[in-house]
């Protein structure tokens, strides 16, 4: 399987910031998915890692 | 590709609950699960004869395996049960080459061997969408309660269970050049590669609160050892390559953790091809020696700007960030330009690590612990909750839910502000076909086509009931694979 996808993704990306090239500039991390996944988060019970027991594994 | 570690795979353990239910057997319930998988698979024949868990690669055998005091009480009880150890285990082999199969009590699910760093993580993923499948089905049985899944390493409560990243490497090396040059890189690729958990589970110190880089990091307890239930090492020293003896060995590393992204399981597997290619080709000298890295890796998981000052031999201190930095500037100069897999690589892992030092907000789109930092700090700040309020640690676990319905970051995912790596079409490709270019295209096509005429089944041979055996041992290159396929296609047509 050829999986190259991730390189042809990446040549759509903005350009990456080059490693020899990190001066400063303004993060851009608006994320309005965010808002979304908070009621997904109010929905989970809190209670849940309380209850959630394993036994060893490797 | 790399031709110096031609093999990768990953091994990985599920938590598994009966949500909804009291006193539920967690043995039954992976059991069950596994034997619910309806994808074409050999069932029941692994070759438990072909493996040889107990060689050390220092030189020696062990008798046995260590297992703590509960574990062994559990084990008591398990031999009471009505059914043997090896149905208890409830093997299968995919028609994709992978293995899927009852670890005690943990669905696990090993990748077939892949050549490349894309591949396998298609692959990774490929597993958590069957064992998802095979939740749902489960979930269709007239059973009360529901099966949920998670992805993750431990129930914070002290009990762990793994994700193994495996390379095959030459055994031209002694097995102390390896250790020496890869430890510090090993303790410090948490920065990235760490799942993100809230809270500690170190035994003797109760101190720490909040979010940590990795959730394996509190289990790390040697550097050497055998042992992967108790003393688990950062370098384990189990010697069972899975291929030839004299040229290979398995690195078989078990202090990572289940990545939810996979875009950082590609990169805490492609950074740790990169370094373990430098070492087999003689192109890294002996990086900065820590005294004392199994507390070091505790200390760094607990530190979220990789600044934390780390003692060295030479009595100078190093960051885990600097650690990183002088691995990537080795492998940049002598990697950069080979393939485009590598290429992207070592790109990414310059910007993680540059992002990491100047603006970690933006990690948030594809280093677990990261986005959990995030979503979980808007909700701090939306509820007006603590990070002790054991609601966090309950968002920690439903981050790992690999249910698209109830997971955090399987709804993330579905937002699209999450940095994506493969269409549904290439990883439900990966469900299906197994590498084209690996040994495993023999065995998936051995398990898709040989249908009631294998007798038993393993990474390193097919034995077939008129007794016929492909011996895999050696099928190691695409050029192997090549040779193999010629000399049995006559025998084999379906090769």
């Amino acid at each position: 399987m050829a999986m190259n996808d991730p390189l042809r993704r990446e040549e759509k990306k903005d350009p990456t910031p080059n490693k020899k090239d990190t001066g400063p500039s303004s993060p851009s991390v608006e994320r309005p998915g965010r808002d979304d996944i908070l009621k997904r988060m109010k929905r989970v019970d809190p209670k849940q890692s309380e209850n959630y027991k394993q036994r060893t594994g490797q | 590709m790399s031709a110096t570690i031609p093999l990768l795979g990953i091994e990985t353990e599920y938590g598994i609950i009966r949500d909804e239910v009291d006193n539920y057997d967690v043995v039954e319930e992976s059991m069950r699960l596994v034997r619910r998988c309806e994808m074409k698979s050999e069932f029941g024949n692994w070759a438990y004869s072909r493996e040889r868990s107990h060689q050390d690669m220092r030189g020696f055998n062990v008798r046995s395996l260590a297992q703590d005091e509960e574990e062994d009480a559990f084990c008591v009880e398990d031999r009471k049960r009505p059914y043997s150890y090896w149905e208890m285990k409830s093997d299968r082999v995919l028609e994709n080459g992978a293995r899927f199969y009852n670890d005690h009590t943990h669905p696990e699910y090993s990748t077939p061997e892949c050549s490349s760093v894309f591949q396998l993580v298609a692959h990774d993923l490929a597993g958590e969408r069957i064992v998802f499948e095979c939740a749902r089905l489960r979930n269709q049985d007239d059973e009360p309660g529901r099966v949920c899944i998670f992805k993750n390493n431990t129930d914070y409560i002290g009990h762990s269970y793994g994700t193994h990243d495996n390379y095959l490497i030459s055994r031209r090396l002694p097995f102390e050049n390896w250790v020496e040059r890869l430890v510090p890189f090993l303790v410090t690729r948490q920065l990235y590669a760490g799942a993100g958990k809230v809270g500690s589970e170190l035994r003797n110190d109760h101190s720490f609160s909040g979010l940590q880089l990795a959730q394996r990091s509190d289990f790390i307890e040697t550097v050497l050892s055998i042992e992967t239930m108790t003393q688990r090492p950062i370098i384990n020293t189990r010697d069972e390559p899975h291929a030839t003896q004299d040229k290979y060995r398995r690195l078989h590393l078990i202090l990572g953790d289940a990545n939810m992204s996979p875009y950082a399981t590609a990169l805490k597997v492609g950074t740790t091809r990169l370094i373990l290619t430098l070492i087999g080709e003689d192109k890294l000298k002996l990086p900065v020696t820590l005294e004392n890295p199994v507390e070091d890796i505790k200390a760094i998981s607990h530190d979220l700007t990789g600044t934390i000052a780390l003692k060295r031999t030479n009595g100078k201190t190093i960051t885990s960030l600097e650690i990183q930095e002088f691995y990537l500037e080795i492998a940049d100069k002598n990697l950069s330009g080979q393939c485009k897999e590598s290429d992207w690589i070592i790109r990414e892992w310059a910007r993680t690590l540059d992002e990491l030092k100047h603006y970690p907000e933006k990690l948030a789109d594809r280093i677990d612990w990261a986005i959990k930092k995030d979503i979980f700090t808007r909700f701090i700040e939306s509820e007006g909750v603590s990070w002790d309020d054991p609601w966090i640690k309950s968002l920690d676990l439903e981050y790992h839910n690999i249910d698209p319905e109830r997971g955090l970051y399987r709804g993330l995912e579905q937002t699209g502000d999450l940095y994506s790596m493969f269409s549904k079409d290439e990883v439900q490709q990966a469900i299906k076909q197994p590498p084209e270019d690996t040994r495993a295209l023999v065995r998936g096509l051995a398990v898709k086509h040989g249908t009631n005429k294998i007798k038993n089944i393993h990474w390193t041979g097919i034995e077939f009931t008129d007794g016929a055996f492909i011996d895999l041992s050696q099928t190691i290159t695409s050029a192997d694979l090549e040779h193999l396929i010629n000399s049995k296609k006559e025998q084999y047509p379906w090769l």
